[in-house]
């Protein structure tokens, strides 16, 4: 009997169910207590199906279609768990606009059927035992979410949602373009056409597959997720898409999805892995990551708008992450995974606390947001330890995790001798050296962005309250949200729950497989 | 399969890749916005043959299925969807390009020689009956993605968008018989929402900027 059945059928279950059944209300109370039962479900059988894995390993359910292993359960976990903060913090934030008259019930409808239409591709993403099935769930992510970018139908929305989806798309297609050579070069070696995407598939026989081939689909691959994680320089849709979309949807777009297409990089990684040369894959994934690191860094410095600010803060972030991976090791690939965690948690306070902002000041300018701790003290401390929290002041998680993956880039010997990428840069300088120097740079940008974003955090915080903005912050609902991943950003720095380091730790095992 | 069929085979598979090269050229040397649809969907009825001519030369089955789905969305649905909005946002003709025609057309021949240079070495691990399909499919991907850049109207930015995508699925078709077809489904159920998605943002473009020329979508910057 497989035991994962019952939490995978509710995985997928669920918000197909939401979705249908937001299709037939308007009324809001029913809607958000639907949301909220949704996100509940999924967060127990999350629960169950980490249980599972740590109990059993990786298994296959629903006729071989799912797959699900540490990495994917640990992203779950991260889908999941920011997803119930995210819905119960759309709680307040759309009842708020409701009262305003800016949405009306039939729009509501329109906004929980997105999002669960969302969420449901992002589970599948997740979920899948084929890199094709995996693909269309992430397209499907794109086709879900571009209205609700564009969800309060002003002009610079539109135009947000609109290049998001074309540059999305655009990029995605050169995944598919990986997944085609991937598909042509499995269907050689297993010879049957309806499985040789299969992950399970390709994780056998991985070693035989031809490298060549192989080197040419994941750099498509790399560069079409790459899109969609938002890493430089295919990450001009983020700024846009982040400051236009509502909080909650940002909050799920910069927690969760860039986490999931991370997870679709990794995935085909480990596969790759195992044919190709060594550090090909990582050194593709480290000279992208330092790209988006400085190109943010840059950005961070001249921006005026707190959206923007934490729209290249992701950029920041997702390129560290990259880092992470492209130097591996154990050391480098937990503290991969473990800052995407912390990231998604940061990121997603962050725009929760942004959000209170702008409904509150209703203006994005940066210059224009004073005396936050007195107008909505609970806010302030949010925005706060967010942009505390993404620059990695200890005591939050990210610190840890950022120390984790800058010791393993500064002891870790990157296999210069079969650089592809990089074989220019070694013939200049020789490699203890040039380790040396990436990381002083690497440290230098991180200097920079701590300064540019400590700096703007405090002159929001502090400083006296423009007038005519309403004073005073009331308890609702949405502060548990605010309170949980602050709590939780403190906590993980402190200890892991020891079964979401067992699923970690299994994780980075998935992903050294050599 | 007698040899002389194989053989035969081989060049009608080229014969089909090259048509739908061909079209690719005729669309970016197109200004016309509705005569640049239609070469889409002529583009799409090539693919379609080639794809069944695949199905039958290799009796994989459900190519066919792919065949069909694509006269109906492409041939049929998109290029309905896309001549609808062309009629009512009223514009005809794209008059100002960001790459003008005769460098466009230079260019694309040059990512040609490009998408050769790239996959020539995985050519030979082919299957002997589709080898050069590879080549040309990667070669309408970047002629597809070359349109989205050199042209300004939404619409002929989607119909670049729809050349990548039938790129793609010649690559997928031709040099490796065809995907999963769970995979193959799932990749028609994308285009064709994204063609309905993309129909109702031209009208709300439309309603808001008075335009879909994409180049006035400059409110967002630095």
């Amino acid at each position: 009997m497989n035991s994962i059945v019952a939490p995978v059928v509710v995985f997928l279950g669920a918000p197909l169910l939401a979705v249908v059944l937001s299709l037939a209300t308007t009324h809001a109370r029913l809607l958000h207590g639907l949301n909220l039962a949704t996100m509940t479900g999924l967060v127990v059988s999350e629960i169950a199906l980490i249980q599972q894995v740590l109990a059993h390993g990786p298994q296959t359910a629903l006729w071989g279609l799912v797959y699900i292993d540490a990495l994917s359960a640990f992203i779950l976990f991260i889908v999941t768990f920011i997803g119930l903060a995210c819905s119960l913090y759309t709680w307040t934030y759309l009842d708020d606009y409701m009262a305003r008259g800016m949405i009306t019930p039939r729009r509501l409808s329109q906004f929980f059927v997105l999002f669960h239409g969302f969420l449901l591709a992002m589970i599948v993403a997740t979920m899948a035992n084929s890199l094709g099935v995996l693909w269309v769930a992430i397209e499907g992510t794109t086709l879900a979410t571009t209205f609700l970018i564009a969800f309060f139908r002003k002009r610079e929305g539109l135009e947000a949602g609109w290049k998001y989806l074309i540059l999305c798309s655009v990029g995605i297609a050169l995944a598919l373009f990986g997944t085609v050579l991937t598909y042509y070069s499995s269907v050689r070696v297993l010879g049957d056409e309806s499985s040789a995407l299969n992950v399970t598939k390709l994780l056998e026989v991985a070693g035989q597959l031809d490298p060549h081939v192989l080197k040419l689909a994941f750099i498509f691959l790399f560069v079409g997720y790459g899109t969609k994680i938002g890493l430089a320089p295919m990450h001009a849709w983020v700024p846009e898409a982040y400051s236009e979309a509502p909080a909650p949807v940002t909050a799920m777009l910069a927690g969760v999805l860039e986490t999931v297409a991370v997870y679709a990089v990794l995935r085909s990684k480990a596969i790759m892995d195992q044919a190709l040369p060594p550090a090909f894959t990582g050194n593709l994934l480290m000279l992208f990551g330092l790209i988006s690191f400085a190109v943010a860094a840059l950005f961070i410095l001249i921006q005026r708008d707190y959206k923007r600010l934490f729209a290249y803060s992701s950029v920041e972030h997702m390129g560290f992450v990259m880092v992470g991976f492209g130097v591996g090791g154990p050391i480098g690939t937990f503290g991969g995974l473990f800052h995407l965690l912390n990231h998604a948690l940061a990121k997603a306070l962050a725009f929760f606390a942004a959000g209170n902002v702008h409904r509150r000041y209703a203006t994005r300018e940066i210059s224009e947001v004073q005396g936050l701790a007195n107008i909505q003290p609970i806010t302030a401390v949010a925005m706060l330890v967010a942009g505390l929290a993404l620059v990695g002041m200890p005591p939050f998680s990210m610190f840890v995790s950022e120390v984790m993956v800058v010791s393993a880039l500064a002891t870790q010997s990157f296999a210069s001798d079969t650089l592809h990428l990089g074989r220019f840069l070694t013939i200049i300088i020789a490699h203890d050296v040039r380790s040396l120097a990436i990381v002083t740079l690497f440290l230098l940008f991180a200097v920079a962005l701590f300064g540019g974003f400590t700096y703007r955090m405090v002159s929001m915080v502090w400083g006296a309250a423009p007038d005519g903005v309403r004073r005073g912050e009331p308890w609702d609902v949405g502060h548990v949200p605010l309170i949980l991943t602050g709590a939780a950003l403190v906590g993980f720095g402190l200890a892991l729950p020891e079964p979401v380091k067992g699923l970690m730790d299994r994780a980075v095992a998935i992903l050294m497989v050599r | 399969m007698s040899l002389l069929t194989q053989h035969l085979g081989s060049q009608l598979v080229d014969l089909g890749s090259a048509l739908l090269l061909l079209t690719c050229f005729a669309i970016v040397a197109q200004r016309r916005l509705s005569a640049c649809v239609d070469l889409f969907a002529l583009q799409s009825v090539f693919l379609a043959l080639t794809a069944a001519l695949v199905a039958f030369l290799t009796g994989i089955h459900h190519i066919y299925i792919a065949a069909a789905l694509t006269i109906v969305i492409k041939v049929v649905v998109i290029p309905r969807i896309l001549k609808r909005v062309i009629e009512r946002l009223n514009v005809t003709r794209e008059l100002q390009m960001n790459v003008n025609v005769p460098t466009g057309l230079l260019v694309c021949g040059g990512l040609v020689i490009l998408a050769f240079f790239i996959t020539q070495p995985i050519i030979p691990l082919g299957f002997l009956l589709t080898r050069d399909s590879l080549a040309i499919a990667l070669a309408i991907i970047l002629i597809g993605f070359f349109t989205m850049i050199a042209r300004k109207k939404a619409v002929t930015q989607v119909i670049g968008f729809l050349v990548m995508e039938n790129g793609l699925f010649l690559g997928a078709a031709a040099a490796a018989y065809g995907m999963p077809l769970i995979v193959e489904l799932g990749v028609f159920f994308d285009v064709l929402v994204g063609a309905l998605i993309i129909g109702i943002y031209s009208h709300r473009l439309q309603d808001t900027f008075d335009s879909v020329d994409t180049s006035k979508l400059t409110t967002l910057k630095e």
